[in-house]
């Protein structure tokens, strides 16, 4: 019983220092903006509402679709949890996703084998993608000291270009008039599961990944060693726990998370990288490792940011509000959390609760 | 023609340059002052609206400039509360700062063409327009108005950070706060300044990419020029001078990607779009952290 108080506890209090309580406050909030924005574009706040959840939830191509963008979400997500807990910021999840798909695109494009081995050789190109991508940033950090911040940054810009050249160069598909890679063939695009339910096989990839690093977070010698390092290196270095291995270890682990969702994305939803195929999906994979606070917050935030995100192209059908509001609704929550855990009155508040 | 070919080129590049030499001032300022400006592409975005709709509805594109400092202004209080005063982490903050930029922008301007008619702001041009023939005697001419305020700015800033006593103190808060405190400086109103300063540049250069270029705007226009800026501070050493140099160097890569396919070199664009990422991260690699202000993206909190 006491064990369970504790578990609870420290979900409750993750090691971003957050708490849940705060990051359900700031979603409500920004819930509660965005109420504010319909009304100003002359729209019913209610119906707004509606329009959202239901263009997420209800029907079979818009669950669908709302589960793929959640194993994008949910996995970018991871991408910027783990390494952020080794004390390594990795803005870079939108480049290593990028690349990740395209290394996927061009293994299911060229190979021909039977599907699962042309499945399995596709992703572990798109992890492999990621690992790439982010060793620049990850050596430049561990052996110049630079900032992992503007370097991710630059590579996630480095990379966009990078795909662009790709789609519209040696990827490119000859039939299109725009920069696209051909449709991956048919016989090696990620089934559903169970068979004849269209449930993308990459939501259960997504949540065993996500329960796994839970696990591995919370339970493992490896998840104290995160913890360690990232909460103070040098006591870490002095316990003796091999900070750079577990530094490296936990960025590499985040951006084969990254490249992985570029890959399961192309081969179970959009079958094609081309010009703006991608949301911002590592973009967002902040906020929303930021709200979630540990793996599991992450995969309820990321169900969150999903479904608002399929849910905005219907709320702009049926009540004329721009689907664009929607980027105000990743950013809002963060800067609303992040101020009010910073602000006096938060410090008070949850030394009161103590 | 081969002389035509030139001052075509370079108007396009000092066109190309301007608003990342206004993006990367205000990236400047704030570094030197320990502040880590990821918001200026947020700012940027901002300003770039609020310079189109000062423009469109006063008829006059110097009232877009001013609207565009009007809204900088905003947005360099929001920022400076939000990173100076709670504080709050820089870079988090600065993400989804930019995104809230996105989606406020994106929304207000559909609300306000919802007919569909795009609204062209009057450009801040001075002879031709960007399609009419410039000579390169006449380059001076073609340029806008914002650029040379950018020029100015540059040396401005230069003067200031290297040349004064209070550019010193500025740029003594970017390199250890908390030994500027001890000297007796006020932290939070040195970065509360250079927060406000560094967004009013970044709405500038917003400001310079719709009036001085593409006289209206379009979701997400700015498409990551802010971080091209951040990369040009980065490339230059964190000095004004160097900066403008590298802004020079990445518009000329934009300018050379449109010219691409004219050129006959066969490689594909976009690669030269590449250019400011990938040359920034060699000179990372060269230079590692050294020349970088040190507290630059660390909260600082009065205990």
């Amino acid at each position: 019983m006491k064990n369970t108080a504790v578990t609870v506890k420290k979900m409750l209090r993750p090691g971003w220092g957050s708490s849940a309580t705060l990051a359900v406050a700031s979603v409500v909030l920004s819930l509660a903006a965005l109420c504010v924005c319909s009304f100003l574009a002359g729209a019913s706040p209610l119906k707004v509402m509606t329009a959202l959840f239901e263009g997420a939830l209800r029907g079979r191509y818009a669950l669908v679709t709302t589960l793929s963008e959640w194993v994008a979400m949910t996995l970018c997500g991871l991408a910027v949890l783990i390494p952020y807990r080794a004390g390594f910021f990795n803005v870079g999840g939108q480049g290593q996703l990028e690349v990740g798909a395209i290394a996927a695109a061009a293994v299911a494009l060229s190979l021909t084998a039977p599907r699962p081995l042309v499945v399995l050789v596709a992703l572990l190109a798109a992890v492999a993608a990621g690992i790439l991508v982010v060793s620049v940033p990850l050596v430049l950090r561990l052996r110049r000291g630079a900032s992992e911040v503007t370097t991710t940054i630059m590579m996630n810009f480095a990379c966009v270009q990078f795909m662009y050249a790709m789609v519209t160069g040696p990827l490119k598909d000859p039939e299109s008039w725009y920069g696209t890679t051909p449709a991956v063939p048919e016989m090696c695009r990620l089934p559903s599961f169970p068979p004849g339910t269209e449930i993308p096989v990459g939501t259960w990839v997504a949540v065993l990944i996500t329960v796994g690093a839970a696990w591995l977070m919370s339970s493992t010698v490896f998840g104290l060693h995160l913890r360690a390092v990232g909460g103070n290196r040098p006591a870490a270095v002095a316990a003796g726990i091999p900070a750079e291995r577990v530094f490296t270890k936990a960025v590499l682990m985040g951006a084969a998370l990254a490249g992985l969702a570029g890959g399961l994305q192309l081969l179970g939803y959009t079958f094609r990288v081309a010009e703006g195929w991608s949301k911002s999906w590592g973009m967002v994979g902040i906020p929303i490792a930021l709200l979630g606070g540990n793996p599991l917050g992450v995969l309820v935030v990321g169900l969150l940011f999903a479904i608002l995100e399929t849910g905005s192209r219907s709320m702009q059908a049926l009540t004329g509000v721009p689907a664009a509001l929607i980027y105000l609704f990743q950013g809002l929550p963060v800067l609303i959390y992040l101020g009010l855990r910073a602000s006096a009155w938060y410090s008070r508040w949850a030394r009161a609760a103590r | 023609m081969e002389v035509q070919w030139w001052a075509d080129f370079l108007s396009a590049v000092l066109r190309a340059a301007t608003p990342l030499v206004f993006c990367a001032l205000g990236v400047l300022v704030c570094g030197r002052a320990g502040i880590l400006n990821i918001g200026v592409e947020g700012s940027m975005l901002v300003g770039a609206l609020a310079a189109v709709l000062a423009a469109v509805y006063s008829g006059d594109p110097w009232m877009g400039v001013v609207g565009a400092l009007g809204v900088g202004l905003a947005a360099g209080l929001v920022l400076t509360l939000l990173t100076v005063y709670l504080p709050t982490d820089q870079v988090v903050t600065g993400i989804a700062f930019n995104l809230v930029c996105l989606g406020v922008t994106s929304f207000i301007y559909k609300l306000l063409v919802l007919g569909g008619v795009q609204l062209m702001a009057p450009a801040l041009r001075a002879a031709q327009d960007a399609e009419g023939a410039v000579s390169l005697a006449g380059l001076a001419a073609a340029v806008t108005p914002l650029t040379w305020i950018a020029l100015f700015l540059v040396a401005v800033s230069w003067v200031f950070l290297f040349r004064t006593g209070p550019g010193l103190l500025w740029r003594s808060v970017g390199e250890s706060a908390w030994a500027s405190h001890a000297a007796g400086l006020n932290v939070f109103r040195v970065r509360t300044v250079a927060v406000v300063v560094g967004s009013l540049l970044s709405a500038l250069g917003g400001a310079a990419l719709t009036l001085g270029w593409v006289p209206t705007f379009t979701d997400n226009m700015t498409m990551g020029r802010g971080f091209i800026a951040l990369a040009a501070v980065y490339f230059g050493r964190w000095h004004p001078g160097l900066a403008l140099a590298a802004c020079l160097l990445f518009g000329a890569g934009e300018a050379l990607a449109f010219r691409a396919q004219a050129l006959g070199t066969g490689l594909n664009p976009y690669y030269y779009l590449m250019l400011p990422y990938v040359v920034t991260l060699m000179a990372v690699a060269a230079m590692g952290r050294s020349v970088e202000p040190r507290d630059t993206g660390k909260p600082y909190a009065r205990r």
